[in-house]
This record gives C-alpha cells, structure tokens and sequence, in this order.
C-alpha cells in the first residue's frame, strides 16, 4: 500500500510539482497537527519538568530553584507513597477485572448471530458516549442507602436493613471498569472478528469440550490481544482519578487526584508538576511495554 | 445444529450426553452472562434517566411523584445554560480544529514519503494516551501567564478547544489514516493523469470518498470534548465553565435531581448529534 503511494509521489506527471513542493507539501499537511502537539502537548510537559525542580515556599505558586526535593517527597511521605501504590493497585485489579469482563462480551458478540450484533455494539458504545462525570453520578445514586441497590433489595425481601455500598472500593471498582470496559471490549471484539469460527467446531469433532477448546485454541489465538487490552485500560484506569475519588472511601487517593489537589487546593504547583512527570513517564512505560508486545506479535507472524 | 447432524460420525455420538449437557450449561452461562452485561451498562443510564423526573429536591428511592420540575429549574437557570452553552462552543471549535489538523495529518502520511515518518506519527498520537489530569494541568502551567495583545489567554474557551484536541486530533488522525487506505490510487492518479492539481484532486475527488469517515471522525472528536470535565476543571474560569466541570463542583457539594437533567441534557446532545449524522449517512446511500 504505501508502495503505491511513494510511486505516485515520485513519477507524478503534474509539471507544477517540484521537487521542493513535494518535499514541503506533507510538512506543509501536518503543520496544524504537529503545531498543536508541540505547542501543547510538547511545551507543557518541558514546562512541568522545569516546575517540578522548583520550591514551593509559602503561599506562592512557585519560587524558581533547582531541587529534588518534590520527587524525594514521593518516596518519603506515607501520603505519596501511599498514592502511587493506590494507583498501581487499583488500575491493576479493574483492568484485571475489565479484561475478564470485555473478554467474555467480546466472545459472546462474536459467537451470536449477526443480527445481536449491532445491538450488542450500541450497548457496548454506551459508557464511552457518556460522560464520566455522569457514569459516576449514576452510580453515586445506585450504591447509597437511599439508593436503587439498596430499595431493590430491601424491597425484594432479599435483606432486611437498608445497606450502602457507596464510598467503599467496591464502588470505586464497579466505576472504574465501568469507564475502561468499551476500549477492552472493542480491541478484544476486533480480535475475535479475525478468527475463523471453523477453530470452534474442528476442535469440537476431535472431541474436545468447550472448556478444552477454549483453554488450548482460543486462548491462544488471542493472547496479544489480551495483552493489548489489557494495557490500554491500565493506561485508562491509572489516568481516571475522578471517578475512585467519588465513588470511593475518602482515603483513596490516586496519583491524579493528588495532583489535583496540589494544584487546585494547595496551589503547589512544583509539587503538581513532579506528579504529573511521574505519571507520564509511568504511562510512557507501560506504552513502551505494549510496542515491545505487538511488535513482537508481528515478527512472529510473519 | 448438533440436533439436526447425522449420526454417523463416531466421536460425535460418543460424546453425545457430555456435549450436551455442556452445550446446556454453556447456553445458562452466556445467558447468565448476557443479562449481567446489559445490565451493568444500563443501571447508570436506567437511575440517571429515572431520577430527572423525580418532584422531590433529594435523591432517594423509591420515587413518590414524577414531575418535569427540575428540567424547569434547569433551564431557568443562567448558570447551568451557559455551562451548556459554553460546552457545545467549545466541542464545536473542538471539532473543527482537530478535524481540519487531523485529516490533512492523515493525508500527508498517506500520500507522501517524508523522513522520521515514525517519529511523527509517535508525536501525533501521543497525547491521547496521555491522562486529561496531566494534558490539562501541562497546558494550565505553561499558558497560565501568557497574554496576547494584552489579552489574557488563560480561561478562555480557544484554550479549552486546543486542550481538548489533544485527545481529539489523534483520533481523527488515526481514524482517518485507516480511512484514506481504502481510497482507490488510481482514481487520484486519474485525476493527476487528467490534469487535476493535487489541492482540487483532494477537495473534489478525496475528500468526497472518504465523507462518512470524515464525518464520523468529527462526531467523536464533538463527543470527547462534550464529555471532557477534567482538562476543562483546570482551564476554565467562572465564566467559561463547561456544564461537565459544573456538574463536577456540584457533585461535591450536594447532590441533588438537578445533576440527573444535566445528565440527560448532555447524552441527549450526543445521541442528538449521533442521530442527525445517521439521517445524513442514510439520505447519503440513497443518493448513490
């Protein structure tokens, strides 16, 4: 494919195009997106990483320096320490559970028959055309006392006394794989799509059961998309800090959300910025992981 | 299927009363797990919709009396409108900017050989795996004291745009670069061949071929930026305040059926945009 395009670049007939035009032109193309990357994206992360060198000294934004002091703080402060083992913690045990759950939608969507397709794909669109901050509103008025949890139960004569599940980590969880489920859901789908359904029923003639053809075929076949899944909604759910912090127990902070907190309440703006370098660097790593993953997905087959 | 088989195939039949009894419980199993996914997914949307009706001023089941008044009271409301109004200005800008970067972006890589082709893409798609907390508080650090002719550019909305196509622009890059793959080269090559010039090929012969994905590429980046309340919470002032940063600042004060109506206000502006690109894509088939 790109073949073709680099011919049609070079042997063009057109007289108007010089060299130089066609060498300026696909710059001249991505000028506005790489523009936008650079200056706000680009910029902004040198800026933080200057920032974060900086003191915070009384009640100024920041007093230029040059210390370690805010990254030394990370690894001394029970708070902060507490932060980013929080964070690893619970990205890791909703993406577990975000992958289980993607995993077994995404291979119901593909063994039903295609006319639940569509359906299945408007359900599975839902939680990423909503907005988080009403995901979390919806299940800030289902887990309370007073909520939809609790009557259904109470009124179903399942329980006797109202319970809540509100700010427990349970409801953080619920909320947290409720954000990251689409994304898994939709790289497992597209997985699934590349399989021959013939797999399923060669290995059921041979004799083996679903359980078996399962464990020894589709496993397999979908290990690196597992993977990637699995990855891409650890990204999600380290960067999703609103929704733990609202769902969840008051002690629950997250790397995002102290920063947030540094920023907007305590206007600590070194401190802020060492937060952020630190987790972009841990998202940088675990996409460094990921390339590492597919690229090695690639070379094996072929 | 396994009915309706012949049964002269040896294994098959031996195996016949474990498969089926596996066939049974793997059928309860996808069932079961059928009416837990939908509703996992429903029950928010399901409490959210339900709760916008409620009379009552706290939030509490069961519901006594239905009644219309907190969509009243919304829209009464100057605060909550113009953080809705502020929202759809600025995912329309949004849109419009991460459209027209991405898809000349998208252009650029399909149709040209440059050098650090990898590098470019790497720095295009970056920020959108980039966590909004990060993006949003990067861009507050670093145009926070930047003014233009005087003119404080911190808090406005044109900020708020470029930081929300952040995520937006990638998408429609990627979107697009898949899009533009399937565009036949040797209609483009045609139009060179009949002494087209490379802007009016791409305007009236690419751009056309390509428009659902267009239009669908724009429609998210419309979508993220509606939805975003985190880069938002740390780039808008008091008044240019989007109604998902307002809900936010509310949520943590007190709750009450009036963040339900925000709520369906904001999926009912998605799902309205969503159903106005069908309308169009459907009238687009009966054309051709």
């Amino acid at each position: 494919m790109s073949g073709a395009s680099e011919t049609a670049a070079l042997d063009s007939p057109a007289p108007r195009r010089t060299f130089w035009s066609a060498a300026l032109m696909p710059w001249l193309l991505m000028s506005p997106a790489l523009l936008i990357a650079i200056a706000f994206f680009g910029l902004p992360i040198l800026f933080m990483g200057r920032m974060s060198f900086n003191a915070h000294i009384d009640q100024r934004f920041y007093v230029p320096d040059f210390t370690w002091d805010n990254y030394a703080a990370m690894l001394t402060d029970p708070t902060f320490r507490n932060a980013i083992w929080t964070t690893a913690r619970l990205a890791l045990i909703s993406s577990i559970a975000t992958v289980i759950i993607g995993y077994a939608f995404a291979m119901l969507v593909w063994l039903k028959p295609k006319r639940w397709r569509l359906a299945f794909v408007a359900l599975a669109l839902c939680p990423l055309l909503i907005s988080e901050i009403s995901i979390i509103f919806g299940w800030w008025m289902f887990f309370p006392k007073n909520g939809l949890l609790s009557y259904a139960l109470v009124s179903s004569g399942l329980i006797t006394d109202k319970i809540s599940l509100m700010y427990t980590e349970f409801a953080a969880f619920v909320g947290l794989t409720y954000v990251t489920l689409p994304f898994c859901f939709f790289i497992l789908l597209s997985i699934f799509d590349g399989i021959d359904k013939k797999v399923l029923e060669a290995s059921a003639d041979l004799g083996a059961a679903p359980l078996r053809t399962f464990h020894e075929v589709l496993l397999p076949l979908t290990k690196g998309g597992i993977a990637a899944a699995f990855a891409q909604s650890f990204i999600w759910a380290v960067g999703t800090y609103a929704t733990p912090s609202a769902l969840g127990p008051d002690t629950l902070w997250t790397i995002g959300y102290l920063i947030q907190e540094q920023m907007l309440g305590k206007h600590n703006w070194p401190r802020a910025a060492a937060f952020s370098i630190v987790l972009t660097v841990g998202v940088a790593i675990v996409m460094m992981i990921i390339r590492m993953l597919s690229s090695k997905r690639t070379a094996l087959n072929g | 299927m396994a009915d309706t088989a012949p049964p002269m195939e040896p294994p098959k039949l031996a195996h016949t009363p474990r498969a089926r009894l596996d066939a049974t419980l793997l059928r309860i199993l996808g069932l079961a797990f059928t009416v837990f996914i939908i509703a996992y997914i429903a029950i928010p949307v399901v409490v959210t919709l339900v709760m916008s009706f409620n009379e009552a001023s706290v939030i509490r089941f069961p519901i006594k009396a239905w009644s219309f008044a907190w969509y009243q009271d919304f829209f009464a409301s100057p605060q909550w409108v113009d953080a809705l109004k502020s929202s759809v200005i600025i995912a329309l800008g949004t849109t419009v900017i991460s459209t027209v970067s991405g898809v000349l972006a998208a252009w650029a890589f399909e149709r040209f050989t440059f050098p650090l082709k990898s590098v470019v893409y790497l720095v295009i798609m970056l920020p959108l795996f980039m966590p909004g907390v990060v993006l949003g508080l990067g861009v507050a650090m670093a145009f926070g004291n930047v003014s233009i002719f005087g003119y404080d550019i911190y808090g406005t909305r044109g900020l708020v745009m470029l930081a929300h196509s952040l995520w937006a622009m990638p998408l429609v890059f990627m979107l697009m670069e898949a899009t533009f793959r399937t565009v036949d080269h040797r209609i483009v090559e045609a139009s060179y061949d009949l002494g087209g010039r490379p802007v009016q090929t791409f305007f009236e012969i690419v751009l056309p071929s390509v428009s659902t994905g267009i239009i669908s590429s724009a429609l998210f980046a419309f979508v993220i930026s509606l939805n975003e309340f985190v880069m938002a919470l740390f780039l808008t002032t008091r008044d240019t305040q989007t109604l998902p940063v307002l809900m936010w600042l509310s949520l943590r004060s007190a709750g009450t059926p009036r963040l339900a109506v925000a709520s369906v206000v904001l999926a009912g502006a998605v799902f309205v945009s969503l159903a106005l690109i069908m309308v169009w894509y459907v009238r687009q088939l009966k054309k051709t």
